[in-house]
């Protein structure tokens, strides 16, 4: 078995790596091009902490082959942020404190930034469908669902979106 | 977790994927979107020596509808499904059980129709890791001669949890197998084995390669149970049918009742649909009466082996069929207008 050259498109960028067949979309973008934004948790798909979007619908990187990702539009977690300039999502993050251990946090990333790119301004129902197969242990789901439905959107009555300005 | 060892081969089309399939036979396994492959791999249950991806056969991701059948083909995204207007209309149950499957971001844009319902049987004693299952005997579906679900079983009692093919069952869909020198259309009903090893009948070399649902004046429903909303597989779930007679508007011509992840397949509980025939449409003892039929027939199939305690499942078989019974009557009516 040996390695076979693919391109991949990540963030923009084409990227031109050697991979095995075996290996999957996770492993090349961790292991190989040094985008360890995207965690490995499971491994089989149930928890979502390695979500990446693929032709900006969120899929597992765990279970995506590197060899099927050729062809088509990836962004990670490290796409989200304009250089030093983070997401209205990323910043919102931060101002409502949905970060705890922070393992959860880019696949929670991945799925809410594709659920705000169809529908601006979710309602908490929508946005906890989104999120439905991400799982954050550290039991922290509604400084998360808050971060997601007042990103690029404040809400007057949010202390957390006034302390922003 | 890294995965075996494989060579990918990747088809431009169908016939080739056929082409590939019928020589390499046992030695491969086709990847579609791989949300259950991939992590069957991954644990050590698969170790095929072949990938056949169906990255390139986008002629087999298509919803359409001709001369009274609806046709879906094998590799359409579950997304595409929940999205489809036409299949919220003919085929309720279809899409209440598409829209359930697994969680949005896991199975929803990778996962195929078709996968859905290839995926294979589930036992809580065989779907582990190498390391938990090298602690013990390997189980009949594992190459062993023990089944540690049901003490002293003779075969494998792996149980069924596909959500698309207990709805598909109650639609009275048929599939199409392809391979290499010709296909055949069987119903979704008699594509299954009483074999928890090897669950379907179909051969190495066939490929499933489109769906069909007959378009019937009727409406369906579905109705699951699991621990969490999303994510898990269901433990118990019910597909049903309605279809109203043609002269008597408020009666039930036939309906069909199928209980899923209770048995080796989605099961057609024949006695309970049939008790239905000619009941009224807002008969509630009558649901009741077939929920209740429903239940001691699945449940002489079930054995302990998805989680939740057997006796729970099989109470909430009657649960299931019921909602999903009164769903679909409430439906029928106001379709009636």
């Amino acid at each position: 078995m040996e390695k076979i050259e693919i391109t991949l498109n990540i963030n923009d960028k084409p990227c031109e790596v050697r991979v095995f067949p075996n290996d999957t979309l996770l492993e090349v973008l961790r292991d190989e091009l040094d985008l360890t934004g995207s965690k490995e948790s499971c491994g089989e798909g149930v928890c979502g902490s390695c979500t990446v979007h693929m032709d900006e619908k969120p899929v597992r990187a765990c279970l995506t082959l590197a060899m099927e990702a050729t062809g088509t539009r990836i962004k990670t977690v490290e796409g989200l942020a304009n250089g030093d300039d983070l997401s209205d999502l990323q910043q919102s993050f931060i101002d409502h404190g949905a970060v705890q251990c922070g393992f959860c946090t880019p696949g929670m990333l991945m799925s809410a930034d594709a659920l705000l790119n169809e529908n601006p301004k979710p309602d908490e129902k929508t946005v906890r469908m989104a999120l439905a197969g991400n799982i954050c242990r550290c039991t922290g789901y509604a400084k998360i669902v808050e971060a997601v439905g007042h990103a690029g959107n404040p809400q007057d009555h949010c202390p957390d979106c006034k302390t922003k300005e | 977790m890294r995965l075996p060892r494989f060579d990918y081969l990747e088809p431009e089309n169908l016939k080739g994927a056929l082409d590939l399939l019928s020589t390499h036979r046992d030695d491969a396994k086709i990847l579609a979107g791989g949300t259950d492959l991939l992590v069957r791999m991954k644990k050590g249950l698969l170790k095929p020596k072949v990938l056949i991806s169906l990255k390139a056969l986008n002629e087999l991701s298509y919803i359409n509808e001709k001369n009274g059948y609806i046709k879906i083909g094998a590799r359409t995204p579950i997304a595409d499904i929940v999205a489809s207007g036409l299949i919220k209309e003919e085929a309720h149950a279809l899409f209440q059980a598409c829209e359930k499957i697994g969680a949005v971001t896991i199975q929803h844009y990778r996962g195929t129709i078709g996968g859905n319902i290839l995926q294979d049987n589930r036992c809580h004693h065989y779907n582990q890791s190498e390391f938990h299952r090298s602690g013990h005997q390997p189980c009949h579906k594992d190459g062993g001669k023990i089944c540690y679900a049901r003490e002293e079983a003779d075969r494998c009692n792996s149980t069924c949890q596909s959500d698309g093919a207990t709805a598909l069952m109650a639609l009275d869909a048929k599939i199409t197998l392809s391979k290499i020198n010709g296909e055949r259309t069987v119903d979704l009903a008699d594509f299954y084995t009483t074999d928890g090893i090897m669950p379907f009948a179909m051969e190495s070399h066939e490929l499933l390669k489109e769906i069909i649902i007959p378009v019937q004046i009727a409406e369906s429903a579905y109705q699951r149970l699991a621990y969490r909303s999303a994510i898990d597989y269901p433990i118990v779930c019910a597909g049903v049918l309605l279809k109203r007679s043609d002269t008597q508007k408020n009666e039930i011509d036939d309906a069909r009742i199928v209980v899923g992840a209770m048995g080796r397949s989605p099961l057609f509980l024949a006695q309970a649909s049939f008790s239905l025939k000619g009941k009224k449409l807002n008969d509630t003892n009558a649901f009741k009466k077939a929920a209740d039929a429903s239940m001691d027939n699945a449940s002489t199939f079930a054995v302990h082996n998805v989680g939740s305690t057997l006796e729970y499942r099989c109470a909430m078989v009657s649960q299931m069929v019921f909602q999903a019974l009164k769903e679909a009557a409430q439906a029928a009516v106001a379709a009636k207008g």
